[in-house]
């Protein structure tokens, strides 16, 4: 059984649809990349995956449990988010934001307990930031406050890991290093990754080291393809979403076969 | 080590300062008067002192001190739980129309009833809660509370009850309800008695204790309503909460204490200051130099001339130029 099954999903602002007739299925150790231009509806898909918008009809199931009759803390427990964009408010410490991923864990009434602290910090090791725990996160770059999020994400011990352009504000190298972590992650934890992204390079930097990776094209309100990176992400898709013209190039260097789309020009 | 002392420095400050404010005032008193009475009351010793001193210690000064101080915590608790509720630090316990509110009660009251403590507090206390619960029916929307439309409630019901207490100062007495009005509004633990302790400290601690309760939680909304309900929060019912318990705190002490601004916002950012943003340990923290504050200014307060100077004068006036020094000395970190 899929881990995460939607069917005929479908979302609504009132009279504005989102999205309709959405069917997708997600197995356990895929990195799932949702594409598509801007305004498509992914980031509407990835919060009723989350179960903070509730579908306008069709169904999403979390391990074979409807999201919608599962509690915030239920679904916490299965699915860790990374958001696009993270507002900072206060200047907590690096720890203290990594603790939070614990909530979902804790009692209404009760604060983190040792062992929370322990799962925090194992966390912020696993990402490399442990050095960096006492620091305010204010002060923390674009790309280190995200690897801090994916430590408050791991906190959560979920078998789910949910990411909204999680690379929309890096820069080359914290992209790389972001994605080289989230490989990692994956490897060795079988953890299940969501993304919506608007680099289809993501989808073939995943396949070229060898991860199970599908790419979900979103357009006009619907699933318009998906599949294999190679299948979905091909000049004609290209240029019948985005009105581009573009290139998938294959190439070798010395770390074996590797494979990317670079665009050429508008249409 | 260094923790443990920290911790007992904020939980024995304000005691403290309680003990000691015992002895300030015009009639003098002796370390043995204190103790003496003070044992007595509990009931292990016999009394020695005078009975003026019993009157002046059990009657007079503790009552208005103890109060002071759940007052002072009141305030700065739910001030910095509101701060971190509503992701912002400029706001304070009366960010949801709850002094409004109470003044508005409170000079109803002196009207309709002359000045009966009573009435004065339970028509503060009632239109403070009212005011909340105003802000919030404007603030729902599709089933949630976004912050911007609670604090845009706030501020609504804040103009409209402040308009009413103008309307009541036009219309009442100018010799002997305007006064009592003006100087309601103004701040004063003048009138504390036992009776009123014992009445207050019930929503007061309630609120206290509730927001120490939660107060992890608050961390986890001042992510955002999204995040924290991502992360497995009951975001509804966690901010129902919040707002619950600090209306209940900030109505139970604006109702015997009148409008004492500066407490809930400034003491909280000197906790922020002392200890860091981190609500567990800023909620107890607020609390302690919110009694300690209120305790000393109040000394002053009752002191400084021979006739009271009202309270929320000099919590502004002394607490300012302080600010402005940890401000400074700070150079604005925690921020």
């Amino acid at each position: 059984m899929a881990l995460i099954q939607v069917d005929n999903a479908t979302f609504s602002y009132g009279k504005e649809r989102v999205f309709q007739n959405i069917s997708l299925e997600i197995n356990k150790g895929e990195i799932f990349s949702l594409f598509g231009p801007n305004g498509c509806g992914k980031s509407t898909l990835i919060q009723c995956l989350l179960g903070i918008l509730n579908l306008s009809g069709g169904t999403i199931r979390l391990g074979g449990k409807d999201v919608k009759s599962m509690k915030p803390q239920e679904i916490a427990r299965e699915v860790a988010y990374i958001p696009q964009v993270h507002e900072k408010s206060f200047p907590f410490k690096v720890i203290d934001v990594v603790l939070m991923g614990r909530v979902a864990y804790t009692g209404l009434f009760s604060i983190p307990a040792t062992n929370d602290r322990e799962i925090a910090e194992e966390a912020l090791k696993r990402v490399g930031m442990i050095h960096y725990k006492e620091k305010p996160y204010t002060q923390l770059s674009g790309g280190e406050t995200q690897l801090v999020l994916v430590a408050r994400a791991l906190a959560q011990q979920t078998s789910i890991l949910i990411m909204d352009e999680p690379t929309a504000h890096l820069d080359f190298r914290h992209e790389l290093s972001f994605l080289e972590t989230i490989i990692q992650l994956v490897k060795e934890t079988d953890i299940t990754v969501i993304m919506a992204t608007h680099f289809p390079n993501h989808a073939f930097y995943f396949e070229n080291h060898n991860i199970s990776t599908r790419v979900a094209l979103m357009n006009d309100n619907k699933i318009t393809v998906q599949g294999s990176p190679l299948k979905v992400l091909t000049a004609d898709n290209m240029s019948s979403t985005f009105n581009i013209q573009s290139k998938v190039l294959s190439f070798q260097w010395e770390e074996g076969d590797s494979r990317q789309i670079v665009p050429l020009k508008t249409l | 080590m260094k923790k443990v002392l920290a911790y007992s420095a904020f939980i024995a400050g304000p005691l403290i300062i309680i003990f000691l404010s015992l002895f300030i005032g015009r009639y003098p008193l002796s370390i043995s008067d204190v103790l003496n009475v003070l044992g007595f009351k509990i009931g292990f010793v016999e009394l020695k002192s005078s009975d003026t001193s019993v009157n002046v210690i059990w009657d007079i000064r503790l009552p208005r001190i103890i109060l002071g101080a759940i007052v002072g915590g009141s305030l700065a608790v739910s001030g910095a739980s509101f701060q971190g509720l509503f992701r912002n630090p400029l706001v304070s316990s009366g960010i949801l129309g709850v002094s409004a509110g109470a003044g508005f009660g409170a000079s109803l009251a002196i009207i309709l009833f002359q000045n009966q403590s009573t009435y004065i507090y339970l028509f503060a206390f009632s239109f403070g809660l009212l005011a909340v619960v105003l802000s919030y029916i404007i603030g729902f929307n599709y089933n949630s509370t976004p912050t911007i439309m609670l604090v845009l409630g706030g501020v609504i019901v804040s103009a409209i009850f402040s308009s009413l207490v103008s309307l009541l100062k036009y219309i009442a007495d100018p010799y002997e309800q305007l006064p009592s009005i003006v100087f309601w509004l103004m701040g004063s633990l003048a009138s504390a008695e036992f009776q009123d302790i014992l009445i207050s400290a019930i929503p007061m601690s309630i609120g206290i204790i509730g927001l120490i309760a939660i107060r992890w939680r608050l961390n986890i909304l001042s992510m955002g309503d999204r995040e924290a309900q991502a992360l497995g929060v009951n975001i509804f019912l966690v901010k129902g909460l919040a707002i619950l318990f600090a209306t209940l705190a900030t109505a139970g002490a604006v109702c015997v204490s009148g409008i004492i601004g500066w407490v809930g916002l400034v003491i909280p950012h000197i906790g922020r200051m002392l200890v860091g943003n981190n609500n567990q340990v800023l909620i107890p923290v607020s609390l302690s130099l919110g009694a300690g504050y209120l305790v000393l200014v109040d000394n002053l307060a009752r002191t400084l001339t021979g006739s009271e100077i009202p309270l929320g004068i000099l919590t502004s006036l002394l607490g300012a130029p302080f600010f402005i020094y940890l401000l400074k000395r700070t150079k604005g970190r925690g921020w």
